[in-house]
């Protein structure tokens, strides 16, 4: 392993010549079990999806629910516990459940927050501005930037003589109250996540719900206009339930991204672990405590967690969603 | 003319919120070039300096030279640009199959890929590290590069779906007439018709690899196998022990963040485009 590079692009090319060749085996074989043409080439063209789906997708959730099963440190083979780690989880480990209220409360507080500011810029960006493509962009640029980078400027803004306390002396004075700590004082390291997660969700939603914007048929405005309505109900009768879909969407993606936090916490120093994301939990248990079967079960967790969000989401969502073209049965 | 008051209110009130928005978002970047530029003694400073005098370029190089981040910089396009190119690659296979070939099970392995959008990574993570340390391939960049090649990405497979959908069957028709075989039609004749679709799911798999955090930290062990943001976060651990240095931090985090902010100015236009096609019809 001389050149670390040479021997990456050695099997680098070599994984592809075979999923390439794969792919033309594939179409042979089908071909040659009497298939159609259009079967034997789709199934050979989708074939490298298919291959990830069961080695890097469905094996692994498998072997992970197995893992959480299991006691595992990487050295000696799993030894079967049954449901020893999920009751140490839920009953003696005492960093579990504050990592778990902070990671939901963040999600289910930064999320809607999040996607009503969007909402709100996407609608002023809609009303025909001058120079809609340089606001775009410009709201763009947070999302762009790496985490860690943010997080690192973020975390640097906070500082207990930092950037914000500086602009926020005049307050404290005014106040007679001692400078906040940010991310050192453990009562606010939620709101302060909170806080900078703002700056980086407008950009991606911002674009989504404009172009969602855009699209909703001006002549529906307009007759609700005629027939006396107030530009507030045409936005929360008519505009917002035909974006319904982006909105629903962008809530969705937006709570499965902000249940797995990661990167910023990383970089940022938290007292005694107070800002410990259930993401970096399963993290530190299973690549720093070498503890992969209860980081299994973490992360197992964290997945039904994940689900039942979306899913309450989505359950609560069909009241509201609307979809042109559906014919409702009620 | 009481509506035309009104009219203009509401002008004057949009670029006002447009412009404190975009406040929001430049007083903190700007702050973060500035720090950047600063001596060790000027960073506390208060009231706070907006503009360095003088700007300290040197802090840059010396950042620059307190750890091998030549190396992590090559490290990082090495594994960025491999991971781009099978990715751009697969999944452009694999949605030209789904846009355009009738097989049994298409509706529902579509179904299952939608569903994969949301399969949260938390739970894969900890048995695709094992499989590759069963492949002694741990602290190699291979577990980094090599798994693109199975389509990673299905909010890319979906995107590119999309644009294929948007592409007139009749240019297949006359090349398939001509005796064109599937695999000449896809390179000569799609492929280029959805190279804006390539170009923004381009510059998104080229922002997600250099922005990767979680696959670095677990796969990489050794300091010369680092990329950049490894690079940072050990910068971060031995320089925040005793006083931070705030102003090397940034300039390495505004090193980090200017490659991806050129590539995303330059091709932003068919960025967006391809976000909304992906996102309107979530």
């Amino acid at each position: 392993m001389s050149n670390p590079y040479l021997y990456t692009l050695v099997r680098w090319l070599a994984v592809g010549g075979a999923i390439i060749l794969l792919m033309f085996a594939t179409y042979g074989f089908l071909r040659a079990m009497k298939a159609r043409r259009s079967t034997a080439i789709g199934y050979a063209l989708i074939l490298p999806w298919l291959l990830g789906l069961v080695i890097w997708q469905l094996f692994p959730i498998v072997a992970s629910l197995f893992l959480s099963f299991t006691e595992y440190d990487v050295l000696t083979p799993p030894r079967w516990v049954g449901l020893q780690n999920y009751r140490d989880m839920f009953t003696r480990d005492p960093r579990f459940w504050p990592s778990v209220r902070l990671t939901v409360l963040y999600s289910v507080i930064s999320v809607p927050l999040g996607m009503l500011g969007a909402l709100a810029t996407a609608t002023l960006l809609a009303r025909e501005v001058r120079g809609v493509g340089f606001w775009r962009t410009l709201y763009y640029v947070p999302a762009v930037l790496p985490a860690a980078a943010t997080a690192l400027l973020w975390r640097w803004m906070f500082a207990s003589r930092g950037l914000i306390n500086s602009l926020l002396m005049p307050v404290y004075n005014l106040l007679g109250m001692e400078p906040l700590s940010w991310f050192s004082d453990e009562r606010l390291v939620l709101p302060s996540f909170i806080i900078m997660s703002f700056w980086g969700v407008f950009g991606a939603n911002t674009v989504i719900l404009l172009a969602a914007l855009k699209n909703v048929p001006k002549e529906l405005k307009e007759a609700a206009r005629v027939d006396g309505a107030s530009s507030w109900t045409v936005f929360w009768r008519i505009t917002v339930p035909m974006i319904s879909p982006a909105l629903l969407y962008v809530m969705i993606m937006g709570i499965i991204g902000a249940m797995q936090n990661f990167t910023a916490p990383l970089f940022i120093k938290t007292p005694g672990g107070a800002g410990t994301f259930l993401n970096v939990y399963v993290y530190q248990q299973g690549f720093t405590q070498f503890k992969m079967g209860y980081a299994s079960a973490v992360a197992w967790f964290l997945m039904l967690l994940i689900m039942i969000l979306t899913a309450l989401v989505w359950k609560w969502s069909d009241a509201y969603v609307y979809y042109e073209g559906e014919v409702r049965n009620q | 003319m009481n509506h035309r008051l009104s009219n203009l209110l509401k002008g004057f009130l949009t670029y006002f919120l447009l412009t404190l928005g975009a406040a929001v978002i430049v007083v903190p970047l700007f702050w973060m070039i500035s720090t950047s530029l600063k001596g060790t003694d000027a960073l506390f400073a208060y009231p706070p300096e907006w503009v360095p005098r003088p700007p300290v370029w040197r802090n840059y190089i010396d950042a620059w030279r307190m750890l091998p981040f030549g190396r992590f910089l090559l490290n990082t396009l090495f594994i960025t640009v491999l991971a781009m190119a099978a990715e751009l690659l697969t999944t452009s296979l694999v949605a030209y199959g789904f846009a355009r070939f009738q097989f049994r099970g298409r509706n529902v392995l579509f179904f299952i890929l939608l569903c994969t959008m949301m399969l949260p990574g938390v739970v894969t993570m900890i048995p695709s590290f094992l499989i590759w340390a069963k492949l002694k391939q741990v602290d190699t960049f291979v577990p980094l590069t090599v798994g693109a090649w199975f389509a990673w990405g299905p909010a890319y497979i979906f995107m590119m779906r999309q644009f294929f959908l948007t592409i007139p069957r009749e240019m297949e028709e006359a090349a398939v007439m001509d005796g064109a075989n599937v695999v000449q039609i896809y390179w000569h004749i799609m492929l280029p018709l959805i190279r804006p679709a390539l170009l923004a799911i381009g510059v998104l798999a080229f922002q997600g690899n250099w922005n990767n955090f979680q696959g670095p930290l677990i796969y990489l062990n050794t300091m010369e196998n680092f990329p950049m943001i490894l690079g940072l976060k050990f910068f971060e651990q031995s320089l925040s022990k005793e006083a931070p240095m705030w102003n090397y931090m940034m300039a390495m985090s505004v090193l980090m963040a200017v490659p991806i902010l050129g590539l995303f100015f330059a091709a932003q236009r068919y960025f967006i485009e391809g976000l909304n096609v992906g996102g309107v019809k979530g």
